[in-house]
């Protein structure tokens, strides 16, 4: 060690910061390459939630872009434990919040679970859940333009995104009951407004 | 087996198909499903909605263009703040070439300004040399010279007694000149038959003589500064000479 030591002329406490030095730069390396194996095949997924909230291609990339640089400043805080794309998703929905549109949009006041619809928490299956035709994709879309934007944004996050419940409440700020009635309601929203749709076409 | 399980609620139904139940529940269920045709239906029209909201809800992809910029900004994290550090620097560098820029703009200006200068100190003194011209003051007399620039200049000088001038040095006369447009005095002295012209400004106001050329077209150029004088001498007489003289009359401005 010492021969070695010698041998590089280099005072020991010199090569130490020299390494230290190195080994930080080796880590934030490491760490911006993290970033971007995770985020990196993220990226439809955000824009394409993006778009949903700002209904715009040109906000949509912004708050993606804008997502991409406030999760790389906090990346460090993120944890390994935690899911990624929850977060990740969280970020990019805070950021929405606080643009004009998702300060507009978070105007319009969203009952939870009021009374009367609860009440059509039928048990029974009707032969229309059977009559469904699912594969007007247009007709879906345009259903899904017609969900409130809190249960489409839950609902959304559950079938597109594959988030589980316990992320949605963490993205949402919601108790996770709260996250289970709202996908069940907006399927169920779904489904009226799929009806009269499918009736004038069939 | 008695179904335990009324048919299934719809936040139940969802969560179920969502994967979301306890295990518990989610074998009771099963079991209900497989004595009830009406809600396995439900289930099975329940996860084609799922599926088909998945593949509605995945509508809006970004343009090529937009996806090339998103993915360009997280691939190039780190090197973008390197790109913002050599910016950065290249700033600095940009700022350094813009200041020493300035600096040889100002040097130039300065070799310009000293050029011109010295033309002009040479002009005047060769427009002395020729025959036609006579000073505005006829005088080897300093005490004839002297007075006559009072009123005419805003400042004055000294001229040494006829005496103190170096061997064979003799004043001529005098002129009222402008040096770039500031007042001069024109001192014409003789040293050796060689014609000279001697300059005197004042510092504060006058062009500086001090950093000129010391050789112009064959002529000397000798200058010397006093507490509130400049005097220049040009001539085609040796430096030597021309240095004494200046010398000179430097030191009648520090004997009064």
């Amino acid at each position: 060690m010492s021969g070695s030591e010698a041998l590089l002329g280099v005072p020991m406490h010199v090569r130490d910061s020299s390494q230290r030095e190195a080994s930080d730069n080796v880590a934030s390396v490491n760490r911006s390459a993290d970033f971007e194996r995770l985020a990196l095949p993220l990226l439809p997924s955000l824009y394409n939630h993006a778009s949903w909230l700002t209904r715009n291609h040109a906000e949509a990339e912004d708050l993606v872009q804008e997502t991409f640089s406030k999760a790389l400043r906090a990346f460090d805080s993120f944890q390994e434990s935690t899911n990624f794309k929850a977060w990740i998703i969280r970020i990019l929905r805070n950021t929405f919040l606080t643009s004009r549109t998702g300060i507009a949009t978070s105007r319009t006041v969203f009952l939870e679970d009021h009374p009367h619809v609860l009440d059509t928490t039928d048990a029974s299956p009707t032969p229309e859940d059977n009559l469904i035709r699912l594969d007007n994709q247009a007709a879906l879309q345009r259903a899904l333009e017609q969900l409130e934007a809190p249960l489409r944004e839950a609902l959304l996050l559950c079938d597109v995104e594959e988030v589980k419940y316990k992320d949605i409440a963490l993205i949402l700020d919601i108790p996770i009951g709260t996250v289970m009635s709202r996908i069940s309601r907006a399927r169920r929203a779904l489904r009226q407004l799929l009806q009269p749709q499918l009736g004038e076409s069939l | 087996m008695t179904q335990a399980i009324e048919h299934l609620n719809p936040d139940t139904l969802s969560a179920f198909i969502d994967g979301e139940l306890p295990d518990g529940e989610q074998t009771a269920i099963e079991q209900h499903l497989a004595g009830c045709h009406a809600c396995a239906l439900r289930v099975l029209s329940a996860t084609q909605l799922k599926a088909a909201t998945a593949r509605a809800g995945r509508r809006f992809a970004p343009s090529p263009e937009a996806l090339a910029r998103l993915t360009a900004q997280v691939r190039q994290q780190p090197q973008a703040t390197a790109r913002i550090h050599s910016m950065r620097r290249l700033a600095w560098v940009g700022l350094a070439a813009a200041l020493l820029l300035a600096v040889s703009l100002i040097g130039w200006q300065q070799i310009r300004k000293t050029n011109s200068l010295s033309a002009e100190l040479l002009d005047q003194h060769l427009s002395t040399l020729s025959s036609g011209a006579t000073p505005q003051v006829i005088s080897t007399d300093r005490h004839t010279v002297k007075p006559w620039f009072q009123g005419r200049l805003p400042f004055s000088f000294n001229l040494p007694d006829a005496q103190a001038l170096p061997p064979d040095t003799t004043l001529k006369g005098a002129n009222l000149t402008y040096l770039k447009g500031q007042p001069a005095a024109l001192l014409l002295f003789t040293i050796h038959k060689h014609q000279v012209s001697v300059f005197v400004t004042q510092r504060s106001s006058g062009p500086n003589l001090i950093a000129l050329p010391s050789v112009r077209s064959g002529f000397t150029i000798d200058s010397a500064a006093t507490h509130d004088l400049q005097i220049v001498a040009v001539s085609d007489v040796n430096p030597a000479d021309l240095d004494a003289l200046v010398a000179v009359l430097a030191k009648a401005q520090s004997s009064s």
